[in-house]
């Protein structure tokens, strides 16, 4: 019996883990505040994946014979994985070797993943799948906020708030024991008010339902700001003391009244001024952003709109108040703070930076000169595989690339063209089954290691069962390459020998872990990063739940109010295309759906595309009929789904199977390199039937 | 003030090796201003070395919002768009109070007041509209100026001189029954002023709605209190006088004690006290500089899809003072379209300016009125007409559509689909026949009680109740109690959502003689 965490989002709703003859049982635990006893189906069936029989125990290569993948040894397998990287390094550079991380990973593993690149490889080449996540989030909030963790507060504190405003937000699907806070919020008189194209059940629960635009969210942030401004409803000695920018940002408000709004956005007047009302006459308001707001070439712009409304307020760093983004992925929080990220080392350091260098490389045991710059982001990574520039061979950890990427099919071409491709995973996801060489690792209740959730909150997964026979961890996987490899420092395998490691790697970073232990995490129910060591004999630094209380992180202590500038989504409904199609997720799937189709509890029916009845009537479709979605890089068919909540002018597909992200627009957020996910032009028609 | 006396004498020095281009723009308001910040997002600064003329003594402001300063709904402070520190910062040379006298195509430069010249490679005209005066006599007294109790209202300095008069002010009459007028009208009654408005047309905004919505707009303003007088003319203002004017009828003055410092006689023959007089009857393009500059003028400057003039292509017009076709913007979102276009057009893009989508919004306190294109023209030219009129509920609402596209709208007293509407409109989608006639009927009405009480007695064994735990209605009646439900099936223990519907699944059972589990 262990006390761990669910294997999925970013909630990471505490659970125990019985192994009995080869199964696991699940338990909730009322008594950890994540989630005080709550658990959705997605947690409750996790342990389905134990003695599965798709479950992968051997490593698989693929035969030059046959094309087939045919078992083979775990000595073989990695012995052909280090021999071809070796090779292609020595033909086309360090860089001809890339890695893809993602937001699944255990923070000791993320940590090794970018420590095995930088060190043993060598390669700039690495990014991971959080760039798809919340990434846009990160980059507005360390732009304003000047540090990034998606909530600077305990999730529990929008209880107490008066008003708390969801931007593309649908908790109540996506995390449902998170719901209980929206509800005890009403119950506390407090009100909720939701921007979606749909009318989602998190929508169902809001006092206000605002349905812009896909792709217009921003336009409804500068409406806020202009009334605000209008009504004098602004905090002014907040933003005297506590920020600069704000006449800058003023005055590009001062060009977004309301009927310019409802124009550009379809939010009526009316519905903005509603929202104004209620913001203006609150003592508390809190604004949350999740992936609707931020999946959008101009997702960073999106939510720095929505930080300046908080900022405006006077909110961040007000006892339950101000902003926060609601993290997407089980370690999207941890996942993105310790180096799998292209452009970053341990502790949210900038890779560019020589201080932090030299301190990453001092813990590492190497030269700082030794260490790689900047390399592509995620989308950019795989554009560039298999090109004469780019990537000849890919290690994947922790990623459905195949299914979870925009714009699907170019990707699927460019990971066709690459001279190895090595995945590591728990079954023969989409991306596994197209891999030269697949290496089976263990699943959440096999291993230990910490998870950060959407708090900050440093939490503890016990192994609770022993891995099958023929399943290693990926730190397993990443020490044998690196030795392999020939690499002269030693990569650990022990979970929490890497945990502190990393800790000392992180000390100084912004996000310092240095002070954080499995022992104090177990005794706190899960720590708040930043928490640096203190000296022998001095009391430990108690973690840091609520941030900005009396400063901001930034240069000069201050807020930086930025002008975001409305430039619309890429690409625009014409007379070819003429609808909006937006994504999103299902209640009983998970992200690209590798672990949680297979798990028979689950209900399966595939994608479906939800349509309003205007639209369905518009094109002769009827509910359960097939319907062909075009858009300029592929197609789908799938059944219709036929409700009135959501806008005529839109259709969603959710994205946990293949073909969605075939749709999907690759156009890119310039600063946080997140793909347009959620809104692109599409046409839709009658499919036929078994098409 | 240094003057410049003779001509070559330019303003300012500029510095020797700057091989930019210099562009002039003659005016500060809303197209000017788009302009700039255009061409700024295209760092158009490296070629252009960038002049704004403003003869407005104040930094560029949002002038539609004028009328929410007036109301007291918008600070006045919120009004500015640009201040002279992001000029300077974007190596924009501002200059505020500057009036322009003539422009000399010859020289290839401008003149303002001062007697100051700004040469130029480029011109823009962004000079917007001048507002019309209306044949009053009284209006204008004999020594030129206008008589205290008038008003114009186009300026920041015109809302300020008026915002000024309203204290002392008990009744307001405002001339001019269009979008401007109705939100002054509005402005003013939101301030406690006993307003009328009177427009000579026969209903009011006649240039967007037809009779019977100008009648629901009549209706409307009368409930919030607004007099109209519509197909009546003012023809004198005078300074009050208590006594009967020669046996004119009299509007009945709920103010006797304080009678209006004015007259204005109407050509009905009612004649309406009042302390304040407000103009707003139109404008018309101000083009003396282009006449003056001998560049084609008709209603307003002349200029082709590249918002050039006719008579020269090195000078530019947008917004009010331009005329491309027949039209001239009148609004902001057109005259920002063209500034759009003309920043491309200057940064050598191969941009064109081919019209306007135009949708004309009242932007008045508890008046609804939308206008999407031009209805009357539309049905001219062969635009179908779905209406739903409810004048005793006050809304009037009428989408004209041609091959299935919305290519006009009039909404007024009930916008609930304006959003939906409006972006029909502006993308041209192409709507099912029977699509406009139901966007104007309520959307039906959710039913989300349905899952409560008798309905959820109704759900059948197998239908999903929990989503969170996948539970169905027939494993929660099979339960004991809500603890048990809880304990056996996990419903209610995720998101919380299906609780009240558990309760009743769990309420609306058959009565059993004992309870499952007591059995």
């Amino acid at each position: 019996m262990s006390d761990t965490h669910c294997p999925y989002c970013s909630l990471q709703c505490a659970m125990r883990v019985t192994a009995a003859r080869g199964r696991l049982s699940i338990e909730a635990r009322p008594e950890h505040p994540v989630s005080e006893g709550g658990l959705c189906r997605k947690g409750w069936t996790a342990g389905a994946l134990r003695g599965h029989r798709e479950r992968l125990t051997s490593p698989l290569v693929r035969s030059p014979v046959t094309g087939e993948l045919r078992t083979a040894s775990w000595d073989e397998a990695l012995e052909l994985v280090a021999m071809r990287l070796a090779a292609l390094q020595a033909e086309f550079g360090a860089d001809a070797v890339a890695v893809f991380g993602g937001g699944g990973l255990t923070n000791e593993k993320a940590y090794q993943l970018g420590r095995f690149a930088r060190v043993a490889l060598r390669t700039s080449q690495i990014d991971y799948n959080g760039r798809w996540c919340m990434s846009s989030a990160a980059s507005a909030s360390n732009q304003v906020l000047g540090i990034d963790r998606g909530l600077p507060f305990p999730l529990v504190d929008i209880e107490r708030t008066d008003v708390l405003v969801l931007v593309g937000s649908n908790l109540v699907e996506t995390m449902p024991p998170a719901a209980r806070h929206l509800d005890r919020l009403r119950a506390n008189g407090g009100r909720v008010v939701v921007l979606d194209p749909r009318r989602t059940p998190t929508a169902e629960r809001a006092d206000l339902l605002l349905q812009p635009v896909p792709g217009t969210d921003l336009a409804v942030a500068l409406g806020v700001l202009h009334l605000l401004d209008a009504r004098g409803a602004v905090d002014e000695e907040y933003v005297a003391s506590r920020t600069s920018g704000w006449d800058d940002v003023r005055r590009a408000a001062a060009a977004w009244w309301p009927e310019r709004v409802e124009r550009v956005s379809g939010v009526a007047v009316s519905e903005l001024e509603a929202l104004v009302d209620l913001l203006a006459s609150a003592p508390r308001v809190t604004v949350l952003t999740a992936r609707g707001a931020e999946q959008h070439a101009q997702g960073t712009a999106t939510v720095i709109g929505w930080i300046d409304v908080a900022l405006a307020l006077g909110m961040p760093g007000r006892p339950h108040a101000g902003y926060g983004c609601l993290t997407g992925q089980g370690n999207g929080q941890g996942g993105r703070e310790h180096g799998q990220k292209a452009d970053q080392l341990p502790g949210y350091r900038a890779i560019d930076d020589p201080a932090a260098r030299a301190h990453v490389a001092a813990v590492w045991g190497v030269d700082p000169d030794a260490l790689p710059g900047p390399g592509r982001s995620a989308y950019e990574l795989l554009e560039a595989l298999g090109t004469d520039a780019g990537p000849k061979a890919l290690l994947v950890h922790g990623s459905n690339i195949a299914v979870s990427a925009p714009r699907a099919s170019q990707v699927a071409e460019r990971l066709a063209a690459l001279d190895l491709l090595v995945v590591c995973d728990l079954v023969l996801s989409e991306t596994a089954a197209m891999a030269d060489v697949v290496l089976p690792v263990t699943q959440w209740a096999e291993e230990t290691g910490t998870v950060t959730n959407l708090e900050g909150r440093v939490l503890l997964r016990r192994r609770a069962v022993a891995p099958p026979a023929g399943v290693r961890s990926d730190l397993d996987v990443l020490a044998a390459l690196a030795e392999r490899l020939g690499c002269a420092v030693p990569f650990s395998t022990e979970p929490e020998e890497v945990f502190a490691e990393l800790g000392r790697a992180s000390a100084g970073g912004r996000a310092d872990y240095s002070g954080i232990t499995y022992d104090r995490i177990e005794a706190e129910d899960g720590v708040f990063w930043p928490c640096p060591a203190t000296s022998p004999g001095d009391a430990p630094h108690p973690g840091s739940p609520r941030l900005f209380g009396t400063t901001f992180p930034t240069a000069d202590g201050r807020a930086r109010f930025l002008v975001p500038e409305f430039r619309g989504a890429a690409e625009q409904p014409d007379d070819d295309y003429p609808l909006h199609l937006t994504t999103g997720r299902v209640l009983a799937q998970y992200q690209s759906g590798a672990q949680t189709r297979r798990i028979a509890e689950l209900p399966d029916d595939g994608p479906f595309v939800e349509l309003h009845p205007l639209l369905a009537d518009r094109c002769g479709v009827r509910d359960g009929a097939p319907v062909v979605v075009r858009t300029r890089r592929g197609e789908l068919t799938a059944p219709a789904r036929v409700v009135p909540s959501i806008r005529p002018d839109t259709i969603f597909v959710p994205f946990h199977w293949v073909g969605a992200n075939r749709l999907t627009n690759d156009a890119l957020d310039p600063s946080s390199r997140m793909p347009e996910f959620k809104v692109c032009a599409a046409a839709i028609g009658r499919g036929r039937r078994g098409a | 003030m240094w003057v410049a006396l003779h001509r070559g004498m330019p303003a300012t020095a500029r510095p020797e090796d700057d091989a930019r281009r210099r562009l002039v723009v003659v005016g500060s308001g809303m197209a000017a201003t788009r302009l700039v910040e255009e061409l700024v997002a295209r760092d158009a600064q490296r070629h252009l070395a960038i002049t704004v003329l403003g003869d407005e003594p104040v930094a560029p402001y949002n002038r539609i919002l004028l009328s929410a300063v007036l109301a007291g709904t918008h600070r006045r402070e919120a009004l500015v768009l640009r201040d002279a520190a992001w000029f300077a910062r974007n190596d924009v040379d501002l200059r505020v109070g500057a009036r322009v006298l003539g422009v000399d195509r010859g020289h290839r430069d401008v003149m303002l007041v001062d007697g100051t010249l700004v040469p130029y490679d480029l011109l823009v005209l962004a000079t917007g509209s001048i507002p019309t005066l209306p044949p009053i006599r009284g209006l204008v007294r004999m020594d030129g100026s206008l008589h205290e109790a008038v008003h114009a209202f186009r300026s920041l300095a015109d809302c300020e001189r008026l915002l000024a008069a309203v204290d002392d002010a008990g009744r307001a009459v405002v001339v001019g029954g269009g979008l401007l007028g109705l939100q002054v009208a509005r402005a003013l009654g939101l301030r406690g002023i006993t307003t009328e408005v009177v427009e000579g047309a026969d209903h009011l905004l006649h240039r967007q709605l037809d009779t019977a919505a100008g009648r629901v707009l009549a209706r409307d303003l009368a409930r919030l209190g607004v007099a109209v007088y519509t197909g009546a003319r003012a023809v004198r203002l005078s300074d009050a006088a208590p006594a009967s004017i020669g046996g004119a009828l009299r509007v009945p003055d709920p103010l006797p004690e304080r009678p209006g410092r004015a007259a204005l006689r109407l050509d009905n023959g009612h004649v309406l006290d009042t302390d304040l007089v407000v103009l707003t009857a139109g404008g018309r393009p101000a083009t003396a500089l282009a006449r003056g500059a001998g560049l084609q003028v008709r209603r307003g400057v002349v200029v082709d899809e590249r918002l050039a003039s006719v008579s020269d292509p090195d000078i530019h017009a947008i917004g009010d003072c331009a005329q491309y076709g027949e039209r001239i913007p009148g609004l902001v979102p057109p005259a920002w379209e063209q500034a759009g276009v003309l920043a491309r057009v200057l940064c050598g893009e191969a941009a064109r300016y081919d019209g306007s989508r135009v949708v004309a919004r009242l932007r008045a306190t508890d008046l609804d009125v939308a206008v999407l294109g031009e209805p009357a023209s539309e049905i001219e030219r062969g635009g179908e007409v779905v209406e739903v009129s409810n004048p005793i509920a006050r809304s009037h609402r009428r989408l004209v559509v041609r091959e299935g596209r919305i290519v006009a709208a009039t909404l007024v007293g009930d916008l609930s689909r304006v959003g939906l509407i409006t972006q029909a409109f502006d993308r041209g989608t192409v709507l099912a026949p029977d699509e406009p006639g139901r966007l104007l009927l309520p959307e039906h009405a959710v039913a989300d009680a349905d899952l409560r009480g008798g309905a959820v007695a109704a759900l059948p064994d197998e239908a999903e109740v929990c989503a969170c735990a996948g539970v169905s209605a027939g494993r929660v009646r099979s339960c004991a109690s809500l603890d048990d439900a809880r304990e056996t099936t996990r419903a209610t223990t995720g998101c919380g959502g299906c609780t009240p519907t558990v309760r009743a699944l769990l309420a609306s059972r058959p009565a059993l003689a004992t309870s499952p589990k007591g059995a």
